[in-house]
């Protein structure tokens, strides 16, 4: 009996082995998992009133297919041209809220890191958790 | 006929399945970095692969998280032993700075646990200005502000002109010793009403095609 348990201990020893290698690199790809500062729900949005300042920051392509009420476009592949339509329409006391497709893209954190950045007036600035997929529900 | 003790057997499994855990595709290099210049425009990055496992192996779907970076592939299956390379194209657009483009491959071996390709890409313009927009509430008074252009190196790079879009919102360029960063004064008329203006700094960088860079200025 007491052999049968040291057998099974060192069979479990061994198995532990793969296991945690597996687990090492679990840890490290979810390490370099973009991280989620500054997202807003709809729910939340929705507490605000009608007064938010909504940017989509897609390409222009699927914004012409279709976008939230009165957004307006800023995305990085089109930067330089978008920011001057952007600051026109940008209200110092509206919040702006920027979303991207939802789920694993970036893109409106990248618009959000880069307007804090280079444009620190712009202070009240959320991203719209779920983007594009929340807002439509697809 | 002598059976094998059932606790060897346990432990032939336990380690076939651990031998499973590890993915058949070897990468060399999941993780790829760049340092470019904005007018460099795109980058092609090679992610070569070996199939080390002892069956194919077929990449159900490559995902991109941006629609700057999309990714190619010669065939799907690879047969043991068999290489291959994912293809990654960035292009800049006009972003700058660093940037974190990943791809997450997913194959069907390991169909929920895919693997992700980082393209680290550093987009470094030698020439930087702040703040990038200069701004009064209305009835504010209408105290001059000032931008300054930062460059790497300066004895390569000059301004050669400043313009702005709206006689209201006068940009001026200030007189500074050399090696020194340049200096705008962007002074409004009046801050009675909005007023927005788009200014153009025009350099001599690089010669064979000069930049010009644009502050914003608003009244709100």
């Amino acid at each position: 009996m007491k052999r049968a348990l040291r057998q099974l201990a060192i069979v479990l020893a061994l198995a532990l082995v793969p296991a945690l290698v597996s687990g090492a690199i679990q840890v490290q790809w979810n390490s370099e998992t973009p991280t989620s500062h500054g997202e807003v729900t709809l729910a939340m949005i929705h507490n605000w009133g009608d007064k938010v300042l909504w940017v989509d920051a897609r390409t222009r392509s699927k914004y012409d297919h279709a976008h939230i009420p009165g957004a307006i476009l800023l995305n990085e592949d089109e930067w330089d041209s978008l920011i001057s339509p952007f600051l026109d329409a940008w209200d110092p006391d509206v919040p702006v809220v920027v979303y991207c497709d939802g789920g694993s893209c970036d893109a409106s954190h990248a618009v959000a890191d880069r307007l804090r950045k280079e444009y620190p007036q712009v202070t009240k600035l959320h991203v719209l958790k779920g983007g594009w997929s929340a807002w439509s529900g697809k | 006929m002598r059976f094998p003790h059932p606790l060897r057997l346990l432990l032939l499994l336990l380690l076939l399945a651990g031998g499973h855990l590890h993915a058949q595709l070897k990468w060399d290099a999941p993780t790829q970095s760049f340092h470019r210049v904005p007018d460099d425009k795109e980058i092609w990055a090679h992610y070569t692969f070996h199939n080390t496992g002892t069956t194919p192996v077929t990449i159900k779907s490559l995902r991109s998280s941006c629609g700057c970076t999309t990714a190619h592939l010669e065939k799907k299956t690879y047969a043991p032993g068999e290489s291959g390379e994912v293809l990654l194209h960035f292009i800049f657009g006009d972003r700058k700075g660093y940037h974190r483009k990943t791809v997450s491959v997913t194959t069907d071996d390991k169909p929920t646990e895919p693997l992700v390709l980082n393209l680290l890409i550093t987009i470094h313009d030698p020439v930087t200005i702040a703040p990038a927009l200069v701004l009064w509430k209305t009835g504010q008074p209408a105290t001059p502000q000032t931008v300054q252009l930062t460059v790497d190196d300066p004895a390569h790079v000059h301004v050669k002109s400043v313009a702005s879009s709206n006689p209201r919102l006068l940009a001026k360029l200030e007189p500074t010793k050399p090696g020194e960063p340049s200096v705008i004064t962007v002074t409004p008329a009046d801050t009675t009403q909005k007023e927005s203006a788009e200014i153009s700094v025009q350099t001599d960088y690089p010669v064979d095609s000069p930049h010009a860079y644009t502050i914003h200025a608003r009244i709100k």
